[in-house]
């Protein structure tokens, strides 16, 4: 129990330190966002318009003393105050539209490519010379190392512009009425496919690697000879004496891409125009948007924190030497 | 000879009735579905024309303006008014209302809703949409009877009418009752334009339709049934979405259009880039080198203006070849006389450019193949552009180079937008690459941005170091006169000090970019067919291009 305390009051530590440098960063960026605003309207504003918006946002001077305790007040109540390029749109019902299209992508991605690439990495190890082990790993690193805006991209060219295959944007077709009916799910899972199939192209090489090295250390183990000696079969050897405790290093890996994965977001769903918190997040950003910078951001942190900690939990299921 | 009479009669109804095409004798059926796209993160439930966040999608669908401006044409389309008229003196306006105005839900659109919407810009200057109460030009407003309109200004003025059409004209009965109009979401518009109906609001699609008490209903109009408006991020996805037929209407910057566009389908994929407004190089002519006229117009000899527009921006705008302030957009104003004593300037003449300086005193004394000034001191300042604007910086940076040609030292300098935006307003740039004010209603709104001591500090076009209160003086009396002759000859003047002094080098008016599909949707505005101007985002030539608009 007082590992579970612990690990809570290092994330709290965390959280403040994360929330205290999302105030500072966007304050420390050049300009300020009304100004960007008629930045990206490339000047067609006219001058009065200006003026009105500024007085409008509200974005008037203040100590930044001041400013940092209206900030956290309005953390910890939740309310992170209207979003400035979509002005009077409150923050939070903006994310609450965008957060489940990128918990769907990211989770179903991350699922997508662990599962394949832990059941590469362990196949590989496990018979290590044979094809998977040579081919599959230089492969997928070879994929891997494409920059992510390039492999999307170029899966965008292919099967949406030019074969017509899978749609060219959206989270799914904007005629039909959302719902759970099949009509719907369905077009969701159509307009999935190819964003998806770019972030598992970018994650899997980590997985296979990780798995990979994890279980090569493990299977040197003497309980693995001892397993063998028993006579027990190689599939149960492999998946539960071996995989299993390589799987303790992948868990905390997987934790830490948390944070990876969004930024991977952030390129796919802007190729794909994606209606997640990714895209919002880089259209925030060339808006100088503050509010709405903050709130993914801070987001964001909540995530990789949250991942972390269920990490931790299921290092207590996985590795009973914690549970004392 | 009665019978024969008859026979004409008839054959003339039979003719005319041939030439329509429909049995109601409308031009067009009604029907179908317009799609244009909009450059946003993601839609909102937001139909306020005051709050802007959507403003592209309420001016020119739901509400109706009084008139719209056609500069193309040089005319005023009439809306809600049928006609306004000056006092003789210029201190006040009257407008007429078209007799018999609805709202969509039914209810009498009279003067008292004009006076309402009107006084709104009164009470906060948030929603002053016409910018008149902010610069002190109304005095009151008042409704004279159910039909009738009387603005009172507090001095002379003759251009009011050029700012009316950006008026909302808001139901007084709906918005009086709304707390703060501001922040005010008006879910559920009710408006006077051919579009009111909110029928989807998604994040990606919004989609409206007919205005059932639309007051041109009897002519058939509109058209079309609804507008679907489409969510998209940035221009490419426009241009992949235009390429797959998703959109019908695209206002983007398409990169190689022929080949990407029109070439997969030439039958109904279509483009037209008439000329917008002027793209100068602003001088500030406070400091040497740009303090001694000949070396203005040096620098404006030096430049190969169709060769820029080539190469730096794909071939699209037209370049200028006069030098009195205004470009394409206004060449019915253009004055022969004045231009033919400055086209010279205009053209790409390097020896004329080098010979000049020489006599100014322009040598290069240091040998570095640059020239120096005629006090020795080297020349050499930086032409600001902003980061990212790519077809500008490639432009600058070809002006840099030819005016290497002629031995001036010139760099491209790419700054931040509040940089160029702070620099241009105070007068601390040594050069700037910037619009101009040439895509207005009138050709003086040009010369009062480019001149006009009170627009100092405010505009990015007149902290270049030159004015005079004579000139002042001109534009304010333009203004105040309503005298077509008078008009004319303050412009010559204007047009004659904007050559002699060369406060800026125009180079090339910019396109207006236009896409259109003609899958579904027929009766664009084409080159050949070139009745307006066609700007989506601009609600009276948005509504003029719309109401041609019809279902293939």
């Amino acid at each position: 129990m007082s590992f579970v305390l612990r690990r809570f009051a290092f994330y709290f530590v965390a959280i403040m330190v994360a929330i205290t440098f999302n105030f500072i960063m966007p304050r420390m960026m050049p300009g300020d966002p009304v100004d960007a605003l008629f930045a990206s309207a490339q000047g067609r504003m006219s001058l009065e318009t200006l003026a009105a918006y500024k007085e409008m946002l509200g974005f008037v001077d203040g100590p930044l003393h001041e400013q940092y305790f209206m900030y956290l007040k309005s953390i910890f109540t939740w309310d992170l105050g209207p979003s400035i390029m979509l002005y009077p749109l409150p923050v939070t019902e903006l994310l609450s539209v965008k957060v489940p299209w990128t918990v769907g992508l990211a989770g179903m991605s991350t699922f997508i490519s662990v599962f394949i690439g832990l059941l590469i990495g362990t196949y590989a190890s496990y018979h290590r010379g044979g094809f998977v082990d040579r081919f599959m790993p230089g492969f997928w690193a070879f994929v891997g190392a494409m920059p992510q805006p390039v492999t999307a991209l170029f899966i965008f060219f292919i099967f949406a512009l030019t074969w017509k295959v899978f749609p060219l944007s959206y989270g799914a077709n904007p005629d039909l009425d959302p719902g759970y009916t099949w009509e719907y799910i369905s077009s969701i899972l159509h307009h999935s496919v190819l964003p998806i199939f770019c972030m598992v192209l970018g994650g899997i090489a980590a997985w296979i690697f990780n798995m990979r090295n994890a279980m090569i250390n493990v299977l040197g183990e003497d309980y693995i000879t001892m397993a063998k000696a028993k006579g027990l079969s190689n599939g149960r050897i492999m998946t539960r004496y071996a995989a299993r405790n390589a799987l303790l290093p992948v868990v905390t890996a997987v934790s830490m891409q948390i944070g990876f994965i969004m930024a991977g977001a952030i390129f796919i769903e802007t190729v794909f125009n994606y209606p997640g918190v990714g895209l919002l997040l880089f259209k925030a950003l060339g808006a100088r948007d503050y509010p709405t910078m903050q709130a993914c951001f801070l987001l964001i942190v909540v995530f990789v924190l949250v991942a972390n900690f269920i990490a931790d939990l299921l290092y207590l299921w996985l590795d009973p030497r914690l549970r004392k | 000879m009665k019978k024969l009479g008859l026979t004409i009669a008839v054959s003339a109804i039979a003719a005319g009735m041939a030439l329509s095409a429909h049995a109601d004798g409308h031009k067009h059926a009604q029907g179908g579905t317009l799609t244009v796209p909009i450059i946003t993160p993601t839609f909102v439930d937001d139909f306020n024309p005051y709050s802007g966040a959507q403003g592209d999608m309420v001016g020119g669908t739901m509400y109706e303006p009084l008139w719209a401006v056609n500069a193309m044409q040089g005319e005023i389309n009439w809306r809600l008014a049928s006609g306004f008229s000056y006092d003789d003196d210029l201190m006040g306006l009257t407008i007429n209302l078209k007799d018999g105005l609805t709202w969509s839900d039914g209810e009498t659109l009279d003067a008292d809703d004009v006076v309402y919407s009107l006084n709104l810009g009164n009470e906060d200057a948030k929603l002053d949409a016409t910018g008149q109460w902010s610069s002190g030009k109304f005095a009151s407003v008042e409704a004279i009877d159910a039909t009738t309109v009387y603005i009172k200004f507090a001095a002379k003025d003759g251009t009011i009418d050029w700012h009316l059409p950006r008026l909302h004209v808001v139901p007084q009965h709906i918005f009086s009752a709304v707390e703060d109009i501001s922040t005010f979401s008006n879910s559920n518009p009710v408006g006077s334009g051919p579009m009111t109906e909110v029928t989807q609001v998604r994040d990606n699609q919004i989609e409206i339709c007919r205005n059932p008490n639309y007051y041109k209903a009897d002519q058939g109009l509109p058209y079309l049934d609804c507008i679907k408006f489409r969510q998209y991020t940035d221009n490419s996805q426009i241009q992949a979405a235009l390429i797959n037929d998703e959109i019908d209407w695209g206002s983007n910057f398409i990169a190689d259009i022929e080949k990407t566009y029109v070439a997969p389908n030439p039958e109904n994929h279509g483009f037209w880039y008439p000329a917008n407004d002027l793209i100068n190089i602003y001088l500030n002519t406070r400091e040497a080198p740009f303090s001694d006229i000949n070396f203005r117009k040096a620098f404006s000899m030096s430049l190969d203006r169709p060769m820029i527009v080539d190469l730096a921006a794909y071939g699209y705008p037209t370049p200028e070849s006069h030098v009195t302030g205004l470009g394409e957009f206004f060449k019915t104003h253009f004055n022969d006389e004045v231009n033919a004593k400055y086209d010279y300037l205009a053209e790409y003449n390097p020896e004329a450019a080098m010979a000049l300086l020489d006599e100014a005193g322009y040598k290069d004394i240091d040998g570095d193949g640059f020239l120096e000034n005629p006090d020795g001191s080297a020349i050499n300042f930086d032409i600001h552009v902003v980061n990212g604007w790519t077809d500008w910086v490639q432009t600058v940076q070809m002006v840099s180079e030819y005016l290497a040609e002629v031995g001036i030292k010139a760099n491209t300098k790419t700054v931040d937008w509040s940089v160029y935006d702070s620099a241009l307003k105070e007068g601390t740039y040594e050069a700037s690459i910037n619009w101009s004010k040439t895509n207005a209603e009138d050709p003086i709104q040009a010369y009062q941005d480019y001149f006009h001591t009170s627009r100092q500090n405010n505009s990015w076009h007149t902290n270049h170091g030159i004015s005079s209160p004579a000139v002042d003086a001109l534009i304010d009396e333009y203004a105040a006169t309503s005298d077509a002759d008078r008009r004319k000859a303050i412009l010559a003047e204007l047009m004659d000090f904007t050559g002699e002094n060369l406060a800026f080098v125009p180079l090339f008016s910019n396109p207006t970019w236009y896409q259109y599909n003609a899958t579904r949707i027929g009766g664009w505005p084409t080159a050949d067919n070139a009745f307006v101007q066609p700007v989506f985002y601009d609600s009276s030539r948005k509504l003029i291009t719309f109401e041609q608009l019809y279902a293939k």
